[in-house]
């Protein structure tokens, strides 16, 4: 590899070589598929015109109200959660929520401040996978391949009308007796943070002024050109430019292996990737809506599904026991807070600030 | 999808905004009545304005269609892609709660306005600033509106954001509307129009019901101007006296089909199912708001004598 070869003269010469190792093995990797992993079930109905009549439409809803009875709100004592004492290495479950849009908030020095929000959806724990099975799996496999295994909490988002499921989608929610869920999520936790099925989760499962990492789908911006998605500057506009004004230019030199580089940068799909963004502050939560507000900036476009997890980054991680396994409403009638904002926040219904 | 008359009224309303010239010698800047009422008469106008009541016999508190044109800020931003019902809500209660801690009075474009911010870095740790309106725009608590002034002979433009924290006082010295609703204008004109005392008193209205519009057509400097004023369709400046080649560019590059289009005009704005729903949700408490202010002021003068 030239860089191990010349290491030695490198501080001499300046960079003149292009890292093409990294880009070409990368370049290779399939990166967005328009089908799920073969091993997941078929999700949606083949919608078949299916002439029922209302009698029997009203029966069918009938049906699935018996199925699925609205159950009363679960409470942390009615569940058999073993009481596990948090540590700092402890993985808690995440959450899925939708990115409902950006609003300013102000900090209290006057500053202004870009926060996201996001909406908790009616998440519920479905299955949790042990960590010797979850290391059996495919991806368990992949992800523990150096590692020590930890287990993986399957958590759904919302409830839908199951008539637009297929039975076998169906059939994955019916140990826990719950509508079926549009969204589905693995978040990996340690076995101390294990939650049972059914458990609800909510916006109260964060702390305010935790550090997340969220993760989501960056926004689909299609076949671009080469200056929108790898920053090429292009040609000049004038100076008698001949249809050279957004172009590439060169790709290649000819005399160095005489061809065009694996992961030369084109024109190509560019968007709906995976990505995180890791260590966002939790500046506000809103207990009442579910909503949380994070301090910058989240991938994927407004009202996609995004999810949240307590932050990988060291030093921003916990230093106090967050609600541990997850947050459960006061059982004696108190009420908690609605609006819970961080220390640093100006909050809108206070006094203007004097300076 | 939207009702026919109220699409009528709708578009009343914007033709109300774009106003036309009435016959007033311009020698004289006389105030003309237009029917856009304020904010008190609207109040009371609002007690009686309830819909009949439906099938239920609730009657249904319905606010003044003037609100859009008062509060344009608690409308959305209409590109669907990005609207959310929730966040909106979320957002106006925000809004509300500000507006209970700061008056954030009507106005428009060509009102006359001084704004009292938090500054660290002068004398007084405030500074008040005097200007007239040029533009405002934003929804939620992104809105902003930017005042312009001249300062020693040097054109000033500040631009404020409506619901930002420092801001400790909002005031209108003169409230009054122009006969365009971008007043950008005024940076090629003579700088006497855009001149305000910085020590400007507030004016009292002469009829309190109505916002007049002030028919001033303005003067511009000589070119070069910033923009290309002539192809703008400005109300409120005096005859460009241009070259007759600007006018047939400006005839060339026009667009006079967009009048026409029903469909741009939709996507630009919110639909009017949706703008009542929004402003009845708002409407009562902007009333107790300034029902609390009016006790409050009707105090401080009993204290005062």
């Amino acid at each position: 590899m030239l860089s191990i070869v010349f290491h030695k003269r490198r501080r001499l010469v300046r960079r003149l070589f292009f890292n093409h190792e990294q880009v070409r093995t990368m370049s290779r990797v399939k990166r967005r598929t328009t089908h799920p992993p073969y091993w997941h079930v078929l999700k949606n109905n083949q919608r078949q015109d299916e002439k029922i009549s209302s009698d029997n439409l009203r029966f069918v809803r009938e049906v699935i109200q018996d199925k699925y009875k609205n159950k009363s709100p679960i409470k942390g004592s009615d569940l058999d959660i073993e009481k596990k004492e948090w540590d700092p290495k402890t993985k808690r479950s995440g959450v899925i929520a939708r990115n409902i849009g950006v609003q300013h908030m102000w900090e209290k020095d006057g500053k202004k401040v870009v926060c996201t929000v996001l909406h908790v959806l009616d998440n519920h724990v479905i299955r949790y996978v042990p960590p010797e099975e979850y290391a059996k799996s495919i991806i368990g496999a992949k992800v523990f391949r150096n590692r020590k295994p930890l287990g993986c909490l399957v958590v759904g988002a919302e409830a839908a009308n199951p008539d637009r499921f297929t039975r076998q989608y169906c059939s994955l929610f019916n140990e826990v007796g719950l509508l079926p869920k549009k969204r589905l999520a693995r978040f990996i936790v340690t076995p101390n943070a294990v939650l049972p099925p059914c458990t609800p989760l909510t916006a109260g499962h964060f702390v305010v002024g935790q550090a997340v990492d969220v993760y989501g789908k960056t926004i689909d911006y299609g076949f671009q050109g080469v200056v929108k998605r790898w920053g090429f500057k292009g040609g000049p506009a004038s100076h008698g430019a001949t249809k050279f004004h957004r172009r590439g230019g060169t790709i290649g030199t000819g005399r160095d292996k005489a061809r065009v580089w694996p992961g030369q940068k084109m024109p190509g799909h560019m968007g709906s990737e995976r990505r995180f963004c890791r260590g966002l502050k939790i500046v506000r939560i809103n207990m009442k809506y579910n909503v949380i507000y994070v301090k910058g900036t989240v991938p994927g476009p407004t009202n996609s599904i995004v999810q949240i997890f307590d932050t990988l980054l060291p030093r921003r991680k916990f230093t106090e026991a967050p609600p541990h396994p997850t947050y459960f409403p006061p059982e004696d009638g108190t009420l908690p807070q609605e609006d819970i904002w961080d220390s640093n926040m100006h909050v809108f219904g206070s006094p203007s600030i004097p300076v | 999808m939207l009702r026919r008359a109220v699409l009528q009224t709708f578009r009343q309303g914007l033709a109300q905004s774009f106003f036309k010239r009435n016959a007033v010698s311009l020698s004289e800047t006389t105030v003309t009545h237009q029917p856009i009422e304020t904010s008190d008469e609207a109040d009371e106008k609002s007690v009686s304005k309830q819909k009949p009541g439906d099938e239920s016999g609730n009657t249904v508190v319905v606010a003044p269609p003037e609100f859009r044109f008062m509060y344009p800020e608690f409308l959305p931003d209409p590109a669907m892609e990005r609207r959310n019902r929730l966040k909106e809500k979320l957002e106006r209660i925000d809004m509300l709660q500000r507006r209970s801690v700061v008056e954030i009075p009507e106005f428009y474009t060509g009102s006359v306005m001084a704004v009292t911010v938090a500054d660290a870095n002068s004398p007084n740790k405030f500074a008040r600033f005097v200007g007239i309106c040029i533009q405002r725009g934003g929804s939620g608590l992104r809105a902003w509106f930017i005042l312009r002034n001249v300062v020693d002979k040097q054109g000033v433009e500040i631009l404020y954001e409506m619901y930002c924290p420092l801001i400790q006082k909002i005031e209108v010295l003169r409230l009054e509307r122009r006969l365009d609703e971008s007043l950008l204008y005024l940076r090629d004109a003579l700088p006497e129009y855009s001149t305000f005392p910085l020590d400007m008193e507030p004016e009292r209205r002469l009829n309190n019901s109505v916002v007049p519009i002030n028919p001033l057509k303005v003067k511009l400097r000589p070119r070069p101007w910033l923009e290309r004023w002539e192809r703008q369709n400005l109300q409120g400046v005096e005859d460009l006296n241009l070259p007759q080649r600007f006018y047939d560019k400006a005839e060339k590059v026009a667009k006079p089909w967009e009048k026409y289009d029903l469909m741009l005009q939709y996507r630009k704005t919110i639909p009017a199912e949706e703008q009542e729903k929004i402003f009845a949700d708002v409407h009562s408490q902007l009333q107790q708001q300034e029902f609390k202010r009016k006790i409050r002021r009707r105090r401080g003068i009993d204290n005062e004598q």
